[in-house]
């Protein structure tokens, strides 16, 4: 999450990496592939937890260097640039190495990347039918969950699919709001609450995946386990969410942790006698549960809860997409979700609730180019004070330059 | 304990069995495209062979999906077209199955494209053009001389991935190239009335079979690569007709049809599906039935 507030370092990155693509025209073995996104919205309104600001914005607009690095080494860079408040930032979302010739199935990848949880995680926001993830991803994994780490992963040598793998994170944006969230401008120093000691490895995460064929369709269902040592909430003696809320919504941290989530995934992709070029149907679904993450008792930390504080509903989320591209310039889509999340306010907790129902609708005159708009209503129980409200979003996002494939 | 220790031993042994057992099976090949997964059926004939994609499916457009990372990460040689048709596709696949014999052309990676010199080839390329390939156009499989010095290619490889079958292969090449040599002028006579011949057809799917016969592409149904034809493009083409020189409309397997059925309504011009590989229809066996089936169906249309 190294965000770099300055203009000169930001355009400096890009020319370098321009620069270089002057010579990349086929991307090979020697060549890397350099893309850029370019991502441009209108937003009637603001979504909860979301990235998108109200009005104009530029969304998440990205420049990605990817190549073999010998015959052993893969590795990628994606660099995000992004408005906040009329300030451009640089983030660096993706800076991973990985291996290639590892025997027996097995793969390592180490650096920034995309943790491989649930299904929507590991894909880029800008192959998404909607302009921002579904409620559950904006509370539990602050949209997109990117982090430095390593990653073992192994692929069983089986006709059906099935691939198994362990990470483990920094996990700085997955802490728990305690005491105070080092958000605003202060230098990156360390800011010393004593109150908190962060794990330096916060998260760990073990994930199955299997899949495989039904006729002309495609399937892949998998589990993912997070745990985050960082998660806990903190009773806090600050009653100021109010302005807590308004400065967050630009920030990738998760707005909702705890020590454990689980998390189920389905999707299913379907296409006339398999052939993608001119219709395709996806539909994809996905379940979160948080759990474990009231505050632990002051002083003694008793072994097996007793319930103490009038015993909390597990936090969870779920959402059902479907999305139908039924010419090659034209797909829609629909999403249902709902987020169950818990606030906590000094010893006790507030249910929060909320309810979006969205439908796109995309133009695309290539495989580069997409002209979207959506429709959101989003129905809120206590969640930051909405109860009732119409987001209407207008997007394009385009690809330029070799960009990589992108995965089922 | 005893018993205990004796089970294990056991367990051990039937593992190593079954595991020795597995490693000596025949040979995996995951082909891209149907037409490799035939040659590669006529040139290994003992191998597992798996396609990637059928006729009615566009090779351009695959979807990186779990079965095909399974077949992937168990296969021993990857047998593909090339010039990079399968980009959007093959390095996630290579990626995510982490199996090192397929990830370079040094091992088990085959290019049919990198063993002959292909068609079209652009000095640059700019997506303003439309999805064209820098490295010319990939569906080599419709010329008889390049298939003939691909199987060799292929057989070459095979062997140098299991040496140990090294004469198998000889043998099946041999058998290959008699018989696909011998069918080369069978199918050049019976192209004959063909030569000079002018279509329009889809996107430069069957551009080798037209330059191999003498049928020359006047139009595409797509105003550029890769992108369906529009309203604009087939009322040019329409006008293009006028000139009454064109035999047919050509549209392959997996193509959409409406564009190429408008522009025959109106135009008063016959509209032939082509099988795109082998199993594009049902006499498309195998690559010489394939041919067979193309050179009737071509006929059949210029008969009519």
């Amino acid at each position: 999450m190294t965000v770099l507030n300055h203009r000169i370092s930001c355009v400096a990155a890009a020319c370098a990496l321009f620069t270089t693509s002057a010579f990349a025209e086929n991307p090979s073995l020697t060549n890397p592939a350099i893309s850029a996104v370019l991502d441009g919205y209108y937003q009637n309104t603001e979504r909860p937890m979301a990235e998108r600001d109200e009005g104009f914005g530029l969304g998440h607009t990205e420049i990605a260097m990817s190549a073999n690095i010998d015959d052993m080494f893969y590795g990628k860079l994606t660099a995000v640039i992004e408005m906040h408040h009329g300030e451009t930032e640089l983030g660096l979302e993706e800076g991973f190495i990985q291996t290639l010739a590892m025997p027996g199935g097995f793969s390592i990848r180490a650096g920034r990347f995309l943790s491989d949880v649930g299904y929507l995680n590991n894909q880029h926001v800008h192959t998404d039918a909607f302009s921002d993830r579904p409620g559950a991803y904006r509370a539990f994994l602050g949209s997109h969950y990117f982090d430095d780490g390593v990653r073992l992963s192994y692929v069983a040598p089986t006709d059906l699919y099935w691939t198994m793998g362990m990470e483990g994170f920094k996990g700085d944006s997955m802490r728990a709001a305690g005491g105070e969230h080092e958000e605003h401008e202060d230098h990156e120093g360390h800011s010393d609450h004593a109150e908190r000691e962060y794990k330096n490895i916060g998260v760990y995460t073990a994930y199955t995946k299997i899949g495989g064929d039904i006729g002309n369709g495609s399937w892949q269902t998998g589990l993912s386990y997070m745990r985050n040592e960082n998660g806990r909430m903190v009773e806090a003696e600050h009653e100021d969410h109010a302005s807590e809320d308004e400065g967050h919504d630009h920030s990738h941290s998760a707005s909702f942790t705890g020590e454990n989530t689980y998390i189920a995934d389905f999707v299913y992709k379907w296409a006339p006698n398999g052939n993608y070029k001119y219709q395709h149907l996806t539909i994809s679904g996905e379940y979160f549960r948080v759990t474990d993450f009231a505050p632990l008792e002051d002083g003694h930390d008793h072994d097996h809860d007793h319930h103490s504080e009038a015993s909390v509903d597990d936090m969870q989320a779920w959402y059902l997409s479907s999305v139908y591209q039924f010419t090659p310039n034209w797909s829609a889509g629909v999403r249902y979700g709902e987020t169950d999340v818990q606030e906590l306010h000094g010893d006790h907790f507030h249910a929060q609730k909320l309810k979006e129902t969205e439908v796109s609708l995309a133009w695309h005159q290539s495989h580069f180019s997409t002209v979207r708009v959506q429709y959101t209503n989003q129905k809120g129980t206590n969640f930051f004070g909405i109860e009732d409200d119409n987001v209407l979003t207008l997007q394009y996002v385009m690809t330029l330059g070799a960009h990589g494939a992108h995965q089922f | 304990m005893r018993i205990n220790s004796k089970l294990v031993k056991s367990a051990i042994a039937a593992i190593v069995v079954s595991y020795s057992s597995l490693a000596s099976a025949e040979l995996n090949i995951f082909a891209c495209e149907p037409e490799y997964a035939s040659l590669a059926k006529e040139l290994a004939p003992n191998a597992r062979i798996y396609s990637a994609t059928t006729a009615m499916q566009d090779p351009h457009q695959v979807q990186a999906r779990p079965s095909l990372i399974a077949k992937m990460r168990q296969a021993d040689i990857a047998v593909c077209a090339g010039a990079d048709l399968e980009v959007g596709w093959l390095p996630m696949l290579q990626m995510k199955s982490s199996n090192a014999k397929v990830r370079s052309t040094d091992q088990g990676l085959f290019y049919a494209a990198e063993q002959v010199e292909t068609i079209d080839q652009l000095k640059s390329v700019d997506r303003s053009m439309g999805d064209v390939h820098a490295k010319g156009n990939p569906h080599l499989h419709f010329s008889p001389e390049r298939m003939l010095k691909v199987a060799q290619a292929l057989t070459a490889k095979l062997i140098a991935v299991d040496p140990a079958s090294k004469a198998e292969y000889e043998s099946a090449l041999a058998d290959f190239s008699l018989r696909w040599t011998a069918a080369i002028p069978v199918w050049k006579k019976k192209a004959a009335p063909l030569n000079g011949k002018k279509v329009i057809a889809y996107h430069s799917s069957f551009k080798y079979l037209f330059t191999w016969v003498g049928i020359e592409q006047v139009a595409d149904l797509e105003p550029k690569p890769g992108l369906p034809p529009s309203s604009s493009h087939l009322a040019s083409l329409l006008t293009r007709t006028e000139a009454g020189d064109v035999m047919a409309i050509i549209v392959a397997s997996y193509q959409d049809e409406r564009g190429a059925n408008w522009l025959g309504d109106r135009a008063n011009l016959p509209v032939q599906v082509l099988p795109m590989s082998v199993g594009g229809n049902d006499q498309s066996q195998d690559l010489f039935s394939l041919y067979d089936s193309v050179l009737d169906l071509l006929l059949s249309v210029k008969a009519s």
